[in-house]
């Protein structure tokens, strides 16, 4: 256990050695702070434009453009940007170094080949942590700190929902656990390209694909695509927005989150079964 | 005998007269209107507006002669433009502004109404129309319909108990039309949901509020400070 452990903090330092890890942390401190200043400046102009269809029968009081909603626009916003930030680091963490070579030094270590995948994939995992947390402080409470602590009127096709100011710490909290579920999605299926691929970057690049393309195919509604949408793992990845409706609607949030596990399940499963018979001709 | 046959027929000829004078059930009603200089109480405020989903919320609202108005409570709320609160009595109370007319009488809430038709006198006014249903008996406001030209028109609901003789209400239920609030799916950022229906996006819909008072403490004369206070 410890020769895993050991394995891990190694993983660990390699991706905090390289710089393209902190590329994620600036993308999303950047992202947020451009959107909280542009907010600032204009957020009224452009809330005006959602409360418009109302305004001439109701008066909204109360402060709309608070912490809550701007930490709910960044979100939201983020939804394809988040799992790149992640692939660009998983993304080439066996292929990367099967392309230089040095995977033939780790392999001569007396960890399995099962224990270097799933540590590989853990220090993936805790980078994927470490980039939600960021995300967290910036989001909602660099958020809050500016804008103020509100009601949060959420926006949803079906309309608007305003969750009370104390009843939502809890849904944040849900909210950043199945974010952190959905991109560990994605951060396995990082590893199991990774795995395949003998390339660093091609692993990258076709998660990036991936989701591309299985997140046009969510955004039309098309009979034909309506069949492959529930199969898609993208398609649960933003089912954190649920917990900001009312009712809650737990039956589709467990599931969404069953079949997110069942992806991780799978895709780590198939990164090992591939890694232990993978032969290493570099 | 003759004398009291006379005398009954006099005080009924006085009430029938009453009855249907809508200025004299208006005059009796603004008696009621101006003892009333300031009002706080605790508001509980539950809603049922199409499109929008929100729990009930609770506050504390405070009023000023003629027509200062606040609620205050941490939160996002939904009011009608036309706030019955702050419009009712200052409508009521600028006789000079409008023309009544009696156009019947119906019973509400086992009360006998005369339904007083308020007309303005001016164009420059937003009112369109403003219909009161008005006990006869003891005057009080137990609905209205106001139609103005800006905010179409709005529908109250008043049940009174122990604050009736300041006319002061302990529920309104607001009912208005309005559309069904809908957020595209591009701005709601709703990817993977399915378009709405569009068919019935012109449909009105009802939607109601409902505002239940208790606690009144009426003229206490409160400082103005309390409508600038922050939540």
């Amino acid at each position: 256990m410890n020769e895993f452990f050991a394995i891990v903090k190694n993983e660990l330092i390699k991706t905090i050695r390289r710089p393209r890890s902190y590329i994620g942390f600036g993308v999303i401190a950047f992202i947020c702070l451009m959107l909280q200043g542009a907010f600032y400046q204009d957020g009224k102009e452009l809330l005006s434009t959602v409360t418009a269809q109302f305004d001439n029968i109701f008066n909204v009081q109360g402060n709309i453009l608070n912490g809550n909603l701007i930490c709910y626009i960044v979100l939201q916003t983020l939804i394809v940007q988040m799992p790149m930030l992640v692939a660009f680091v998983t993304g080439d963490q066996v292929s990367g170094e099967t392309s230089t070579g040095s995977i033939r030094f780790l392999l001569t270590t007396p960890a399995s080949r099962t224990n270097i995948v799933v540590a590989k994939w853990l220090s993936g995992l805790v980078y994927t942590l470490l980039l939600l947390l960021v995300l967290g402080i910036f989001a909602l409470f660099v958020s809050r700190a500016i804008f103020g602590v509100g009601d949060l009127m959420a926006m949803n096709s079906e309309g608007l929902t305003i969750i009370r100011a104390d009843d939502i710490n809890w849904r944040w909290g849900y909210a950043f656990l199945i974010a952190f579920l959905s991109l560990s999605v994605v951060a396995s299926l990082s590893t199991l390209l990774s795995c395949i691929m003998d390339n660093s970057i091609t692993p990258i690049v076709t998660v990036m694909a991936i989701i591309i393309i299985f997140t046009i195919i969510g955004m039309f509604d098309m009979k034909s695509f309506d069949v492959i949408k529930p199969f898609l793992f993208t398609t649960h990845m933003i089912s954190w927005r649920s917990l900001f409706e009312d009712p809650l609607p737990v039956d589709n949030i467990v599931a969404s989150c069953a079949i997110l596990f069942l992806h991780v399940v799978i895709f780590l499963g198939a990164a090992i079964f591939y890694f232990k018979r993978k032969d290493i001709t570099n | 005998m003759k004398k009291i046959f006379l005398l009954m027929l006099s005080l009924f000829s006085l009430q029938a007269f009453a009855i249907d004078d809508p200025s004299a059930l208006i005059r009796e009603l603004n008696k009621k209107f101006s003892q009333v200089n300031d009002y706080t109480a605790h508001i509980r405020m539950t809603f049922d507006i199409p499109g929008v989903k929100m729990n009930a919320m609770n506050g504390k609202v405070f009023f000023k002669r003629p027509d200062r108005f606040r609620i205050r409570t941490k939160g996002i709320f939904f009011l009608p433009k036309q706030n019955p609160l702050q419009n009712m009595s200052a409508m009521l109370l600028d006789t000079s502004s409008y023309t009544s007319i009696i156009s019947g009488y119906e019973v509400v809430k086992g009360k006998k109404c005369a339904i007083v038709n308020i007309i303005p006198l001016k164009n420059s006014i937003d009112l369109v129309l403003g219909k009161f249903w008005i006990d006869v008996a003891h005057p009080l406001v137990m609905k209205t319909q106001i139609t103005t030209k800006n905010n179409g028109s709005i529908e109250t609901e008043n049940v009174y108990a122990a604050n009736s003789t300041y006319t002061l209400p302990d529920q309104i239920i607001i009912k208005l039309e309005t559309k069904k609030i809908k957020i595209s799916k591009m701005m709601a950022a709703d990817l993977n949901k399915k378009s709405n229906d569009t068919s019935n996006d012109n449909k009105l819909e009802t939607g109601t509020i409902v505002l239940s008072f208790s606690d009144y403490k009426i003229n206490t004369k409160f400082a103005d400070s309390e409508f600038d206070k922050a939540n």
